[in-house]
């Protein structure tokens, strides 16, 4: 019994210790925080990981802390593909009461601009503002929701095809079906591949177990592929690149890592880039006082592209770069 | 043409196929000899991948990869069985939350939703870039579960499964511990659903997240389709056999349906009727042979 006792006072005093340090490390944490400068606290919700998005995440932070050094502090989450955690993450910004939101990837910002209309949300790697129901125009947003869009033009990726594979006629696109952001780009690509005289097949998969079934019957139809920056193309670019390559088929793209990862070229946005412009925006907005509602979206043009080639690609695929091209 | 590019696609499908045949030997291990619908396979299909992918980026060894990714396997399986025989919690919902938890240690483990290892940068076993090989890998790999599957369930051990999944109750009057029974059956089933998740991520180079959903789907389908193509015979390594058979025919099915010219976003439905059809149609046949004796089926009695 009295060993018993002892045991008990024992624990009790560990206890005691660890919620004493826990409280006064707590202290610690937060009340020079509270009695300095104010420090800007921004939730960011990136959809998925891969390292698109994952560039325009760093670049965003690299930016605003360039800018505001310590007095800035961001709560990063990765809702690792799922809407629902999107929505969980959100919420958790929203009672956080941050004071910006920055959304990385179209449902992200979605979610973001569901859950609150008085925080302002900043996007990046959104294509479409308008077409995706974000932005009442580029110019004029209209609401708590602004960014920079990654939207680049198409026709300079065509004319890379026709350098490249001047044999090809038919072009597929596989996009996820999940993914209103990549049926927006493969649309606007299927437009711009027809009218320079290509035949276009669009092929959607709807996870990435169904990648390779799909993409081959997609190379016994097609002689090329155009791949627009999906989410889920984009982190399973090996699953497809395997098949195409071994199939003899090119795979032009619209983003550097997917080139890096296994397509043959792309003219690309740099996604870092694209991050640094979101944070010039949330500066402007946090520390400027600059309303969301009329803020520009911001869009990339074709000299802000860089090209890019996966010569190891290319050598597998017996593809010669042109002198032009190097 | 549309003939020719089906013919060309057939090889992608018996390589992917024989990959979820191994899978489905898992599945026919819960599902058939011990008579449990394990969902945990959605979720250990992933853990086998995520293992073999992360072992294989920090420079492991690919067989070495692979057998981490059985052992992971194994794991999953034992906490369904102690879920299911320790806590007393109903079968099919031990299953699935399993399942859901190995969602959170998938990511752990990956601590990423996807690890790419390219064939370019490691030396994989098999890779879907070279489709032949990875069709003499994977026939070698599921003929070497199948000799083992045939061994195991031929000792007492296997025999003690086996009869726990024919009769709980007569199992247990002679004298045969079917808590223990049920959790090794399950550990193996899993064990063999990671081997098949491992295999999968080096042929397709990269392990997902979402890599496992609907894996009981195809697993049970390659089942029911080996039972169909089979009859009633009941040699366990015949039946073992049928089942990887049944998984490659489940991808040439599907490879058919979509060169039939149906759009890729009914796949998901036409899986769904691949496995209602080959789910029913033995019954179907048992009961219009009842109904015309003189065509060769017995009467009901």
């Amino acid at each position: 019994m009295k060993q018993h006792s002892s045991v008990i006072m024992k624990i009790t005093f560990v206890l005691l210790t660890v919620t004493a340090l826990f409280l006064s490390g707590c202290n610690s944490g937060n009340l020079p925080a509270a009695s300095a400068a104010k420090t800007y606290r921004i939730g960011i919700i990136q959809l998925a990981e891969h390292p698109a998005l994952d560039a325009a995440t760093e670049g965003f932070q690299a930016t605003l802390t360039e800018k505001l050094g310590d007095k800035v502090s961001f709560n990063l989450q990765n809702a690792q593909g799922e809407q629902t955690n999107c929505t969980t993450i959100v919420n958790k910004f929203v009672s956080d009461k941050v004071d910006l939101i920055m959304a990385n990837a179209t449902n992200a910002v979605k979610a973001a601009r569901e859950a609150t209309s008085k925080i302002p949300i900043v996007g990046t790697s959104v294509t479409d503002y308008v077409n995706s129901g974000l932005a009442a125009s580029n110019a004029k947003p209209g609401a708590n929701v602004t960014g920079a869009s990654d939207n680049n033009p198409v026709s300079v990726q065509v004319e890379l095809l026709q350098q490249l594979c001047p044999a090809v006629k038919t072009v597929g696109i596989v996009i996820c079906s999940a993914e209103e952001n990549s049926r927006i780009q493969a649309d606007e690509a299927k437009t711009a591949l027809e009218a320079a005289g290509y035949a276009v097949k669009i092929y959607t998969v709807a996870d990435s177990n169904e990648i390779q079934t799909v993409v081959t019957k997609a190379c016994g139809e097609v002689d090329a592929f155009y791949e627009p920056s999906d989410n889920l193309i984009a982190s399973n670019v090996t699953t497809m690149s395997n098949i195409t390559t071994a199939a003899g088929k090119p795979v032009i793209c619209a983003e550097q890592s997917m080139c890096e990862n296994g397509f043959l070229a792309t003219y690309s946005i740099s996604y870092y880039d694209l991050g640094c412009q979101a944070g010039k925006i949330a500066y402007d907005i946090l520390v400027n006082g600059a309303k969301p509602a009329s803020t520009p979206i911001f869009t990339f043009d074709a000299s802000n592209l860089a090209l890019f080639i996966n010569k190891a690609n290319a050598a597998e695929l017996g593809i010669k770069i042109p002198e032009t091209l190097k | 043409m549309q003939l020719l590019s089906l013919i060309n696609s057939l090889p992608g499908a018996i390589a992917q196929g024989l990959i979820w045949g191994i899978l489905a030997l898992g599945v026919a291990v819960s599902y058939k000899i011990l008579n449990y619908a394990d969902l945990t396979v959605d979720g250990s299909l992933c853990t086998g991948g995520a293992v073999c992918a992360v072992c294989i980026a920090a420079g492991v060894n690919p067989y070495l990869a692979l057998l981490f990714a059985l052992l992971a396997g194994l794991l999953a399986g034992f906490v369904t069985g102690l879920l299911h025989t320790a806590l007393g919690i109903p079968a099919i919902l031990s299953g699935i939350l399993s399942q859901l938890a190995l969602y959170s240690i998938n990511m752990r483990i990956m601590s990423k939703s996807n690890v790419t290892i390219s064939r370019t940068q490691f030396t994989l076993i098999l890779t879907s870039a070279e489709v032949r090989h990875a069709i003499l890998v994977g026939t070698i790999a599921a003929l070497a579960v199948i000799g083992l599957l045939f061994w195991f369930f031929g000792t007492e051990l296997g025999y003690a499964i086996r009869a726990t999944g024919n009769n709980e109750a007569m199992a247990r009057a002679q004298g045969i511990n079917t808590n223990t029974a049920k959790v090794i059956g399950l550990a193996l089933s899993n064990g063999l659903v990671g081997f098949a998740g491992g295999l999968l991520a080096q042929y397709q180079g990269c392990s997902d997240i979402n890599m496992g959903r609907g894996a009981i789907v195809i697993g049970l389908a390659a089942v029911v389709i080996g039972k169909a193509i089979l009859g009633k015979r009941e040699n366990l390594a015949l039946r073992f056999s049928a089942t990887v058979c049944g998984g490659i025919a489940y991808y040439i099915v599907l490879a058919i349906v979509i060169f039939a010219g149906l759009s890729t976003t009914d796949l998901k439905l036409f899986s769904a009727i691949i496995v209602a059809c080959f789910l029913s149609v033995p019954f179907l046949k048992d009961k219009y042979l009842m109904l015309h004796p003189s065509k060769g089926g017995k009467p009901a009695c």
